[in-house]
């Protein structure tokens, strides 16, 4: 039989072995993490969904989410 | 259905929106109503709020303004390609309790139906949600199961593993699902391409589904537009 360990490796075959309820809450805790370090609940345009409307109106500033930003990048 | 159901079956999502299915009759459209004005969430795009929108299949998008959950968006939906309707939907879905709250999700069958989009980032959520189903239940599967593995499974090793464990397949998959016989033989290579092949025509049979809503909507967008305007 082949093992999630083989197939997906480590990480997602730890994820894949939670429960549902155990994935929830570890979802809830990335949750909590997320808005700690400022995310926002608006979510970023999905340009493959055919509901997808360039007009429509975004609570999100144009250089990305509220109260974060870039402070130093790469060249590339 | 969304993004949270996906995390409780086992792939992985961080979505930000919440995607609901709902059954679209005026006691639970008033319902709604009241739940959106909680979340002071308001209709953002087209269409509008309105029972004979949803019931052809159109999303309806809101975004809250509540301060717990600001920019919140919330996608409602009744009606989506390839899913049974609300009624079925209902009497399958799962229940989960937690902390004295009850959350309806729709089940992993009927969300596998509902992923099978247009859009790339479906796909792979696809493909983990049924590998999880299958190894938390293969040593000791329900023929229900077996069945709905052989029909979705969308990872080749597994796919061969399935045929070799519960083969031979029978007639009446192999004749829904055309690629079974390559599981059967164990050929990895022609399966693989298979499968891809398979994902574009489901791919394909999406925006061909929703060709004319996305009609309908351009005419309700230019509607609005020439509505400000006056």
């Amino acid at each position: 039989m082949i093992s999630p360990e083989e197939l997906v490796g480590e990480e997602w075959a730890a994820w894949y072995r939670l429960s549902p309820v155990e994935r929830w809450r570890e979802s809830e805790k990335l949750w909590n993490v997320y808005f700690h370090l400022g995310g926002s609940l608006d979510s970023q345009p999905d340009t493959q969904s055919p509901f997808f409307d360039p007009s429509s109106p975004s609570t999100r500033p144009a250089n990305g989410r509220p109260g974060m930003r870039i402070l130093r990048r790469s060249r590339v | 259905m969304g993004g949270q159901a996906c995390v409780f079956y086992g792939a992985a999502e961080f979505s930000r929106d919440t995607d609901l299915a709902i059954l679209a009759d005026s006691a639970n459209l008033a319902k709604l109503k009241n739940a959106v004005e909680d979340l002071q969430a308001v209709v953002i795009a087209v269409p509008p709020f309105e029972a004979k929108y949803l019931r052809k299949g159109h999303a309806v998008h809101f975004r809250c303004h509540h301060p717990e959950a600001s920019g919140m968006r919330i996608d409602v939906m009744s009606k989506m390609r390839g899913v049974d309707s609300f009624a079925k939907l209902w009497t399958r879905r799962t229940t989960l309790s937690m902390d004295d709250r009850h959350i309806d999700l729709m089940s992993l069958p009927d969300l596998v139906q509902a992923k099978k989009t247009q859009r790339d980032k479906d796909w792979p959520m696809l493909r983990r949600l049924i590998e999880v189903n299958y190894f938390a239940h293969r040593e000791n599967p329900k023929q229900e199961q077996i069945r709905f593995w052989f029909l979705e499974l969308r990872t080749p090793d597994l796919l061969i593993e399935l045929a070799t464990a519960h083969g031979p397949i029978p007639v009446h998959l192999r004749r829904k699902r055309q690629l079974l016989e390559l599981a059967a033989t164990g050929n990895k290579s022609l399966l693989e391409r298979a499968l891809r092949e398979e994902e574009q025509k489901e791919r394909e049979s999406d925006q061909k589904y929703w060709a004319p809503l996305k009609k309908e909507l351009e005419k309700l967008r230019h509607a609005r537009v020439s509505l400000a305007k006056h």
